[in-house]
């Protein structure tokens, strides 16, 4: 009876090793890219669009520049065509609205495709009326110049339109750090939301 | 007999099954945090520094680490608000990082008192000098020279090569004035320095002129400064609101030579100021993005640095990366070699990456075309001087490395420390 036992603890651990021995091994020559893709972009909760300079004094708490939230939510694909688990080692792309970058947003959380399947990553930040327009100040002052386009103008039209869902974005600079044993590849990807 | 092979193979296979896992359980991490601007006013600057930082810890990780140990860094974007990043600071502190690679003055000044109770070394892109004194200052630490050092080495610099072409020179005292945000605590830090460096070398020193960070129209200020007629302009912004002052200065005719600070003179000026950029001199801690040395060949590290930006934002062409992502590698090879030391010396805790990784380099080689970085128990400063180059057809050339210390060594010595 012992006999028995042991053999067969040596049988599943040797089908063990050879099913592991088996099974396809990543490599730089079957690795195939996995393709990113925007599932769904979301305000996940929307105070409507208003700005208090540090003029106004506040009912509580201190006066200071002050802009409404505008919390935004992105639900990403990621489907693996190999057939073995891939790692997500972090995930970076910047939102761009009308031609002008609103925010980077960086991931860094790991997550582990399973071999021939799609997982999903959902990527939450939030932005104020108030870094969007230092941002857009700084970065697309002279362009929104060229346009005749007021920066107020601008941040009403997006913050509404956004929540409206009527206003698209694009991911820019997009990129996707995909790892598989040794195998590591950065993946870059541009998406846009209608 | 039998007893002993049971045994054997209980052992066999619990070790194959270790041996499986083994990697990933043993290995050691290192945290280290950042704190960035990538949307707010000096986000212009910003984001390429956040980008570079990444990489370069990227490069870090994949060249062995700290001894070893692989580095997790942790990022985030503070807005260029000072009550976000206290709070982001907090919770890095809290993650249990080892240092923390900081971004603006305002904020590197305001927890500077904490850096010193917690002792956690911080690495900031804020290069005021008032974070250059270890009696003040004790966990704060950075590549380049100082904003007072650029200040000085600048005026220095237009001193000593154009003033003498001027057709006024040995008629007259040259002018000089200053254009900055005054509430910046970025773009005020470096202006009692300068304005007591003009006095200095003999300058009559006009009013100051209050540009803001995100100036698009700079021409009030512009027209004040032609009733007072300069000859050299300090400009101490970030690279938007230096470009719009340049352009009106340009188009107003006011005649002066621009010198300015290494946050507002990069790849991008000549791409917003156009023909106005022609002729700007500014202080610059390393070489630009891609730089060459006058020989042909990339400046030590300098081809890491590309080939890292490519493989890891490779959706970012190289054209639009900036000597931004250089000044972040050469924060994240001190704190490497900070990191290296104090290691070895037996312990990764701040105190010791400050007293036997960063307060034992002397002179110690960056390449990336910075000058060497020396630490000591009671001077932060890193370096002695400043490299100051000059925009002129299509692009940046060497106009002079001026060395501070070696020309008023008793200046610099008893009088120029924290200010």
């Amino acid at each position: 009876m012992k006999k028995l036992t042991w053999f067969l603890i040596l049988f599943m651990f040797l089908g063990l090793a050879s099913s592991y021995a088996m099974a396809p091994k990543p490599s730089a020559s079957n690795f195939k890219d996995p393709v990113v893709s925007l599932e769904l972009f979301e305000v996940p909760q929307y105070d409507g669009f208003w700005y208090y300079s540090n003029k106004v004094e506040p009912t509580k708490g201190k006066a200071d520049n002050r802009g409404a939230p505008l919390p935004m939510s992105f639900l990403l694909a990621i489907e693996n065509p190999n057939p073995y688990p891939v790692t997500l080692e972090g995930l970076k792309f910047t939102v761009n609205v009308d031609g002008f970058d609103l925010v980077t947003v960086n991931n860094d959380d790991m997550y582990i495709i399973p071999a021939e399947s799609t997982d999903h990553v959902r990527v939450t930040t939030m932005i104020t009326a108030r870094s969007a327009l230092l941002s857009l100040m700084v970065t697309g002052g002279f362009k929104l110049q060229e346009q005749g386009m007021s920066p107020w103008e601008a941040l009403e039209k997006w913050w509404t339109g956004l929540a409206g869902y009527t206003q698209p974005l694009s991911l820019k600079g997009g990129t996707a750090e995909i790892s598989a044993g040794d195998v590591s590849k950065v993946l870059a990807f541009e998406l846009t939301s209608s | 007999m039998r007893k002993k092979w049971k045994v054997l193979l209980v052992f066999f296979i619990i070790g194959a099954v270790g041996l499986c896992f083994s990697g990933p359980v043993l290995a050691k991490t290192v945290k280290v945090g950042g704190i960035m601007d990538t949307t707010g006013a000096t986000s212009d600057v910003g984001k390429d520094y956040a980008f570079g930082m990444v990489e370069a810890f990227k490069y870090i990780n994949e060249n062995g680490g700290i001894n070893g140990n692989k580095v997790k860094y942790t990022w985030f974007d503070y807005g260029y608000r000072i009550p976000e990043a206290i709070t982001r600071y907090k919770f890095l502190k809290r993650m249990g990082v080892v240092a923390i690679m900081g971004w603006g003055t305002g904020d590197t000044e305001a927890l500077s008192p904490t850096v010193n109770q917690d002792k956690l070394p911080y690495v900031s892109a804020s290069y005021s000098a008032h974070l250059t004194d270890p009696a003040k200052s004790k966990y704060n630490f950075f590549f380049s020279s100082d904003y007072s050092t650029n200040a000085r080495a600048c005026l220095t610099a237009w001193f000593d090569k154009k003033w003498p072409q001027h057709p006024d020179y040995g008629k007259r005292k040259p002018r000089f004035a200053c254009c900055y945000m005054s509430a910046s605590p970025y773009c005020n830090a470096p202006i009692k320095a300068i304005r007591d460096h003009a006095t200095m070398l003999g300058f009559e020193v006009g009013a100051d002129q209050d540009v803001s960070l995100f100036a698009l129209d700079a021409k009030s200020q512009i027209n004040a400064l032609k009733e007072f007629k300069p000859d050299v302009v300090w400009h101490g912004n970030t690279t938007m609101s230096v470009s719009a002052t340049m352009r009106d200065a340009y188009s107003l005719g006011l005649g002066a030579d621009w010198i300015i600070n290494n946050w507002g003179f990069d790849e991008n000026l000549p791409r917003l100021a156009g023909p106005a950029a022609e002729g700007a001199i500014g202080a610059t801690p390393c070489a630009f993005f891609g730089q060459k040395q006058p020989d042909g060949n990339y400046y030590k590290n300098m081809d890491k640095v590309v080939e890292y930006a490519a493989k890891y934002n490779p959706g970012i062409p190289p054209e639009k990366r900036l000597i931004r992502t250089v000044q972040a590698w050469a924060d994240a090879l001190i704190f490497w070699e900070a990191a290296n030391r104090a290691d070895k010396a037996g312990s990764l805790d701040g105190e010791t990456i400050k007293t036997k990784g960063f307060e034992t380099m002397r002179n110690f080689d960056i390449g990336l075309g910075s000058s060497p970085v020396s630490y000591t128990a009671t001077d932060h400063r890193p370096t002695t001087g400043c490299l100051v180059q000059e925009y002129r057809n299509g692009a940046f050339n060497e106009l002079s490395r001026v060395d501070l210390k070696a020309r008023w060594p008793e200046k610099w010595a008893n009088e120029w420390q924290g200010w």
